[in-house]
């Protein structure tokens, strides 16, 4: 019960921030482009404005993760507002959990809503062109799909939770959760490269490397795994065990990086 | 047992009741990568009671920030043990009777006065009702009552403490811990201040102020500690500390002095 009122101050500070409107505004039109695209080529009409329109979801709802949820923690550490937080009976932890369930719902109403606009979009291009343009489309993988990408912001936003807690500055975790990204989405990619047979690549990786990056693959949260993006537009079958795994995993890797984030910020000291 | 509680009470005149013990804190900083720690505060041993107003004196830097900032659990002490209502401050429960306004408070800069009383009143476990109520009450007080509905960002500096006084005080704390409550404030914001400061005290809560400026804590309180250098020097009654010395610029000025020469050497 004491974690609402920070989720609730969390929620309303986010979902007010005026950056959010600049976000919107680019995503509206990228939606415009994905008409726009999608028109000029119209025998994948189906396939590219499923493509295009979900993947604005996830880069709109990355920059929301960047510029909203790392300015939520960060201007309570720069301009002290932490300091008010924490003189009512809170705890450190209660503080972060609270904080982070802020974001979430940040993060589930923004995404929420962009969501229903592609729709609208999707419906829209459906309405336009002529039914076999669409012979492979399923709004099922689509709305799974949506669920992934939302699953994977809101890991990557419990990562930025976690670099804030030590960081000292709020660009520091900026550039980590940036870092994070580029690398969890091509994680998979990089590992499958290095561990094919040396005649396959044509090249030879040395063992160290190799080692580095399954260090790497078990350290930094595996984000393609959340992107079916291709799948939804083919609409290619996708396994529910594929499905509960990753969510498994997602939710693991949360509450790891939650947990983490909690027991170093009781350390931590506000001068 | 209760001959333990008849001795305190013999001892402090005041009141039988501890509202805040501090006992035997040191706090060290780091300076920075390989210099010398720097010592914030030195075995401090203070003990404030029920009913009290305490004046907290010290020049820029001397320690009462550090001393109120390990109080309210946002740094922690070296050593030593700090209580607050006869719970470790370590413990989330003893802020539960605490009111904080910091030095220069900010707040969320999208929520409204409003607002902010809210998440006060709701950590602290009030309902909705009593909030609302107690912050018609607070707004009144500290003249928000126009600027309730607004979002703090276009507070002034003036406006963002008296929101902060009436954040600190939304729960009715039995003990109120102010750091630096004047600082900043045009002379209407001061007497408001001020005349907090009286009605808390005939309310018979306990009130820890700090402040560099002698009469505030001339006016105001009915004890005072002077800390130097992370070291408290002198802890008295202001009629005690008046006795000696005219006005408390002398006795603060010796006590400056004093430390100077200690340090010198």
């Amino acid at each position: 019960m004491t974690l609402w009122p920070i989720t609730l101050v969390t929620f309303k500070e986010g979902i007010r921030n005026r950056a959010l409107y600049g976000i919107t505004l680019f995503a509206l039109l990228l939606f415009g482009a994905t008409a726009l695209v999608a028109t000029m080529i119209p025998r994948e009409v189906g396939k590219v404005s499923v493509d295009m329109a979900l993947s604005t979801i996830s880069f709109t709802g990355l920059l929301v993760v960047l510029f909203v949820g790392i300015n939520l923690m960060a201007k309570d550490l720069d301009k002290r507002t932490i300091y008010t937080v924490l003189s009512r009976p809170i705890s450190r932890s209660q503080y972060i959990v609270g904080k982070f369930f802020g974001m979430v719902l940040i993060i589930i109403a923004t995404m929420g809503i962009l969501s229903l606009l592609a729709m609208a979009v999707l419906v829209l291009m459906k309405m336009t062109f002529a039914a076999d343009f669409f012979s492979r489309f399923s709004w099922q993988l689509i709305i799974l799909a949506d669920c992934l990408v939302v699953l994977m912001l809101i890991l990557l936003s419990a990562v930025s939770f976690l670099f804030s807690s030590f960081t000292s500055s709020s660009f520091i975790t900026l550039v980590l959760t940036i870092i994070t990204y580029i690398i969890g989405e091509s994680l998979s990619g990089v590992k499958a490269l290095v561990e094919s047979p040396a005649q396959a690549v044509g090249f030879t990786v040395s063992p160290l490397t190799r080692r580095m990056v399954e260090a790497a693959y078990y350290i930094f949260p595996n984000l393609s795994l959340f992107d079916i993006k291709v799948q939804a537009a083919h609409a290619l079958t996708v396994s529910s065990s594929f499905v509960i795994w990753t969510v498994i995993y997602g939710l693991i890797y949360i509450v790891l990086s939650i947990t983490l984030a909690a027991l170093i910020f009781t350390k931590k000291e506000f001068p | 047992m209760d001959n333990i509680n008849i001795a305190v009470a013999d001892n402090s005149p005041m009141c039988s009741n501890n509202m805040i013990k501090l006992v035997n804190i040191s706090k060290k900083y780091n300076a920075g990568i390989g210099e010398k720690r720097v010592l914030a505060l030195d075995s401090l041993e203070l003990e404030i009671h029920q009913g009290e107003v305490f004046g907290f004196l010290g020049p820029n830097g001397a320690g009462k920030s550090t001393t109120i900032k390990i109080l309210m659990n946002l740094i922690y002490s070296d050593s030593g043990s700090a209580e607050i209502g006869g719970k470790d401050v370590r413990n989330p429960e003893a802020r539960k009777v605490v009111g904080f306004l910091p030095e220069n408070p900010y707040f969320y800069d999208y929520l409204t006065a409003d607002e902010l009383m809210w998440f006060g009143g709701k950590t602290a476990g009030m309902d909705l009702k009593s909030i609302r109520k107690r912050s018609d009450f607070l707004m009144t007080k500290v003249d928000l009552q126009n600027a309730r509905k607004r979002s703090l960002r276009t507070y002034s500096k003036g406006m963002m403490q008296r929101a902060g006084l009436a954040f600190a005080l939304i729960h009715d704390p039995d003990v109120v811990i102010l750091d630096e409550p004047m600082s900043g404030l045009d002379p209407i914001g001061r007497k408001m201040v001020g005349d907090l400061l009286i009605e808390l005290k005939q309310q018979g809560k306990t009130v820890f102020f700090s402040s560099h400026i002698l009469n505030d804590i001339e006016r105001f309180s009915d004890r005072a500690g002077i800390i130097i250098g992370g070291r408290l020097r002198l802890v008295d009654s202001l009629s005690k500390l008046l006795s000696v010395n005219s006005n408390l610029e002398e006795v603060f000025m010796k006590e400056v002095e004093a430390a100077e020469g200690e340090a010198a050497p």
